[in-house]
């Protein structure tokens, strides 16, 4: 009766001398692992997004989040003249930087995406770009 | 029939198939990249090597090599493989891997046998080509980067369109598809070499980077320009028409298209569609619900059920025929008005009062199948090929193939009479009759009339004041042509006469179709395969409106007289679906004078038009791709058309909006359009038995029984007025009717109207290609630009009626020839 009592107090007082496990964010961050999926990021190469708008990200999206439009520049060449993530329905499983044919879009490590209005949560290609 | 096995399977075809018919009949797949079903065999990609067991110790091309009784053929073993993977490394060395940027991705044959043979490394190393790319047309983009030289965009250009844009250029290693002393492409823009084109060498520019192919929903419809009936494959997305889809299988055509079926569908997602009723209120268009608008038009419909003859109705032959029946029913039926016709009253009299006294039916007694299995084709003005250009191309096959006689009969000369072989007869403008009358007279007075033609002796009796010598006198065409045309016409085993129709044609008439129908009936040349006469209605279910008709029967208004009614005051309220008078109609200032004086203007329409504009009410209706129902083209087939995308804005089908209409002055409702269709299957004897069900995707060819009859035709006297040069009007190839000004390509193409003239004419008028000029006659001037050719005859002026801004109608008063003088 006694017994398993004495034994759960005892691991209750190891914990004592043991490295906490909360981490008191966010005072302190986490570290983040190499292969983290946070906010997409549209790479940038010679000052314009690497992105040609071949709508693979949004054909292989299993959330339907993506959005792009392709638009033709001056030179005649493709590009995405818009490209939205709609972050409410985005489940981050990273599909979009697998399909991607030209390296264009990465996840990174921002996680804190919380915000205040639903509209903020659209993240359009200004948002999304690269920012050095 | 000859029995082979392919893959070990037993398989009989006919002698003149190839291994690769006979694989494809067997239900196996042969990768193929230059081979076209259209197209003769070429053997040019050696992608469809197989193995046949008689030949051993080479690899054979299927798509070239005949079957032959006994042969054994294998497609598919470890060395097949390896020569076709080599293909496919030989080929990607050259072509650039940008398929995220390339429009044909995901509709690539390259890609697709890339992907199926696995070829993921190339064993050889070579630099990439560095062509220019063409920019310069805005219809079709040639990265010539891309191509991969199976031949096939120069091939159909020149077998099936004939015009021949292409040709491969330089050898070996440079060799290209080039084009005329290796410019920018300037040529028809049917986009043919755009649709067969294996991989993305050849883009269609008005849909570049719109969506990708395999994001597109695809519906099965009906083109809805001209009447030939070309099936059509819309590519939709997001509730937008954005391309056509090229489907080989669809149709007689195989899907071939023109110009206009491929590149002017924009008008359905046009941001110039009306969206909500308007009505006009102190003199303005304003917005409102569709409440009030209908309750406002049935009120005055109501009103003027009191005394029907103060009511008109126009309708366009654009709709559908479940929608045209509705019309009929709702205006000659619920409102009790017999004046309701379409198409200015002429443009449909050779169907319905023509080949009626003739044949005894309002259809024409052949089809469109029958231009290739004719003998001698006898096409009434050049034009054919531009009101219809895709039965233009099965001209071009006949000819070319078939080794059918092409004769002309026309008042300027074109591209068909350019086919080989081809002799034009050009006549002087407006004596088509007195020329055809001469035909006639020739063939009895040689004996080789039919005796048994039903009124042969009036005909004859009729005949007796026709001379030969003095036709050819009026008609400019020498005794001897005359002569020798009506005897090759008659000695030939076959026959078969188009003549197309439309508003830009007034000439071409009730008369004129007679003219025709005695020609065929005296050598008794028709009701047989190959033999006959096809009058071509100008509108994609012009045939349907004359099948319905939709036209007055008894002592009603035509068209014209309808125009002329509400000048006079006689009709006081006009309903018009979709017809635009003021453009296309004769006469325009006394079109809109008309409209102005008439009390209460209706127009149902996609857009505001320049008849809309004069409006008391506009009711926003929808386009072909919006709505379903069915269209019977020129050659009496029933087609399917299917709803692809949702309607615009508040835009209704003319079904809703007749259905209220009917409804609420007390005729029947109807659920659905279905229901109409089954009530034309049992009240119009060509439809009998039909169910929309039943015509799947292939369509319905609706049966006809010719009661031929000889009808003596006058011809109307022509004579040339000093000083001044006649004018033509007619149909522009990129053009159709009103309606296509509303689709990107032909405005990039062919955006203005335009007068073309002859070289001498010019050269005396001090006028050059592309000068601003003014065509005055009696009835009024307009400003066009000058096109100067040298396919018009000396003092001939042909201009194509669709457009608003320098309308021909304005000149024009509804005679086959007005006289005009032109100058700066």
């Amino acid at each position: 009766m006694i017994m398993p009592l004495l034994k759960g107090l005892q691991i209750t007082f190891s914990h004592m001398f043991k490295k906490p496990v909360t981490l008191q964010y966010p005072t302190e961050r986490p570290a983040i692992k190499p292969n983290f999926r946070g906010l997409h990021v549209l790479n940038v190469s010679h000052d314009r997004a690497k992105c040609v708008a071949c709508y693979l990200c949004p054909t292989v999206c299993p959330a339907k989040c993506i959005t792009v439009e392709a638009g033709e520049d001056a030179k005649h060449d493709k590009f995405a003249a818009k490209y939205e993530i709609d972050m409410l329905r985005c489940i981050f499983c990273g599909y979009c930087v697998e399909a991607c044919p030209v390296d264009a879009i990465r996840m990174s490590e921002t996680f804190e995406l919380a915000n205040y209005t639903r509209g903020d949560f659209t993240f359009t290609k200004e948002r999304l770009l690269e920012k050095k | 029939m000859v029995n082979l096995t392919v893959d070990n399977k037993q398989v009989t075809v006919p002698k003149d198939a190839t291994i690769y018919d006979a694989a494809k009949s067997a239900g196996i797949k042969i990768p193929i990249l230059c081979h076209d079903k259209k197209l003769h065999p070429f053997g040019g990609c050696r992608m469809c090597l197989v193995e046949v067991e008689q030949m051993k110790g080479r690899l054979i091309p299927a798509c070239t090599t005949p079957v032959t009784e006994g042969m054994i053929v294998r497609t598919s073993n470890d060395e097949i493989i390896k020569a076709r993977k080599l293909v496919l490394e030989l080929l990607l060395l050259k072509h650039p891997i940008d398929c995220p940027v390339c429009d044909a991705a995901g509709d690539c044959d390259l890609q697709n046998l890339t992907y199926e043979y696995k070829v993921n490394c190339n064993q050889f190393v070579d630099e990439k080509f560095n062509h220019e790319i063409d920019y310069v047309n805005p219809i079709i983009e040639r990265d010539m980067n891309r191509c991969i030289l199976c031949g096939k965009c120069a091939r159909i250009c020149d077998e099936i369109v004939s015009y021949g844009a292409y040709s491969v250029i330089n050898r070996g290693l440079e060799a290209k598809i080039g084009t005329e002393f290796d410019g920018p492409l300037n040529c028809e823009f049917c986009g043919s070499c755009v649709s067969v084109c294996p991989v993305g060498a050849l883009i269609s520019r008005p849909f570049k980077f719109q969506a990708r192919w395999w994001a597109l929903s695809k519906v099965k419809t009906v083109c809805s320009y001209c009447g030939t009936g070309c099936q059509l494959t819309l590519g939709c997305k997001d509730n937008k028409v954005l391309t056509t889809v090229y489907d080989e299988d669809q149709g007689f055509h195989n899907g071939q298209l023109c110009h206009r079926g491929r590149f002017a569908y924009q008008f359905v997602n046009s941001d110039k569609r009306l969206t909500t009723p308007l009505i006009r209120k102190n003199g303005k268009l304003v917005e409102s619900s569709w409440d009030e608008a209908l309750a406002l038009v049935t009120e005055r419909l109501a009103a003027a059920k009191a005394a029907p003859a103060s009511l008109a109705a126009l309708s366009t032959a654009h709709l559908t025929n479940e929608e045209l029946f509705l019309f009929e029913k709702l205006f000659r039926g619920t409102l009790g008005s017999d004046n309701i016709d379409h198409s200015a009253g002429f443009a449909h009299a050779a169907l319905t009062e023509g080949l009626k006294a003739s044949f005894g039916t309002v259809a024409s007694p052949s089809e469109i199948l029958d231009v290739q299995k004719t003998n001698l084709l006898l096409v009434i003005k050049t034009d054919a090929y531009e009101t219809h250009p895709v039965i233009g191309f099965e001209i071009n096959l006949g000819v070319k193939r078939k080794g059918v006689d092409l004769r002309i009969v026309s008042d300027k000369r074109g591209k068909l009479g350019k086919l080989p072989g081809a002799q034009t007869t050009v006549h002087t403008p407006g004596s088509e009759i007195l020329l055809l009358n001469a035909l006639a007279k020739v063939i009895v007075d040689a004996g080789l009339a039919d005796a048994a033609a039903p009124g042969l002796a009036e005909l004859k009796a009729a005949l007796a004041e026709v001379s030969v010598e003095k036709a050819a006198a009026a008609t400019g065409v020498s005794a001897d042509e005359i002569t020798k045309l009506a005897k090759d016409y008659a000695a030939a085993e076959k026959a078969l006469i188009l003549l197309p129709i439309g508003l830009g044609y007034p000439g071409h008439n009730a008369a004129l179709a007679q003219a025709c129908a005695n020609l065929a009936i005296l050598t008794g040349k028709y009701g047989k395969e190959g033999s006959g006469l096809l009058v071509m209605g100008e509108k994609n279910n012009s045939q349907g409106a004359a099948d319905l008709g939709i036209h007055p029967k008894g002592s009603g208004l035509n068209g014209s007289a309808i125009i002329d009614a509400c000048v006079s005051g006689q009709v006081k309220t006009l309903f018009v679906a979709g017809e635009n008078p003021v453009v296309s109609y004769p006469n325009r200032a006394k079109v809109e004078k008309a409209l102005d004086a008439v009390e209460f203007l209706v127009v149902a329409d996609l857009f505001l038009t320049e008849t809309a504009q004069l409006a008391d009410v506009v009711l926003p209706a929808v386009s072909f791709a919006e709505k379903s129902g069915t269209f019977t083209s020129v050659g009496r087939k029933v087609q399917q058309v299917k709803q692809a995308v949702k309607p615009v804005g508040l835009a209704k089908s003319d079904f809703d909006i007749l259905n209220t209409l009917n409804a609420s002055l007390g005729g029947q409702t109807y659920a659905n359009q279905n229901e109409l269709f089954a009530e034309i299957a049992a009240s119009v004897p060509a439809y009998a038995g039909l169910s929309q069900t039943a015509l799947g995707d292939e369509g319905k060819l609706l049966p006809v029984a010719p009661s031929a009859k000889l009808v003596p035709v006058a011809a109307p006297a022509s004579a040339p007025v000093a000083g001044k040069l006649a004018l033509v009007t007619g149909s522009a190839l990129y053009h159709s009717g009103t309606m296509s000004r509303f689709g990107e390509g032909p405005m990039l193409v062919c955006p203005n109207a335009y007068a073309e003239l002859s070289a001498a004419d010019a050269k005396v008028l001090k006028i050059e290609d592309g000068d601003a000029i003014t065509v005055k006659s009696e009835t009024g001037s307009v400003s066009v630009t000058a096109k100067v050719g040298y396919r018009m005859p000396q003092g001939v002026v042909f201009a194509p009626y669709h457009f608003g801004e320098g309308s021909i109608n304005a000149v024009t008063d509804g005679k086959p020839v007005t006289w005009v003088t032109v100058g700066k």
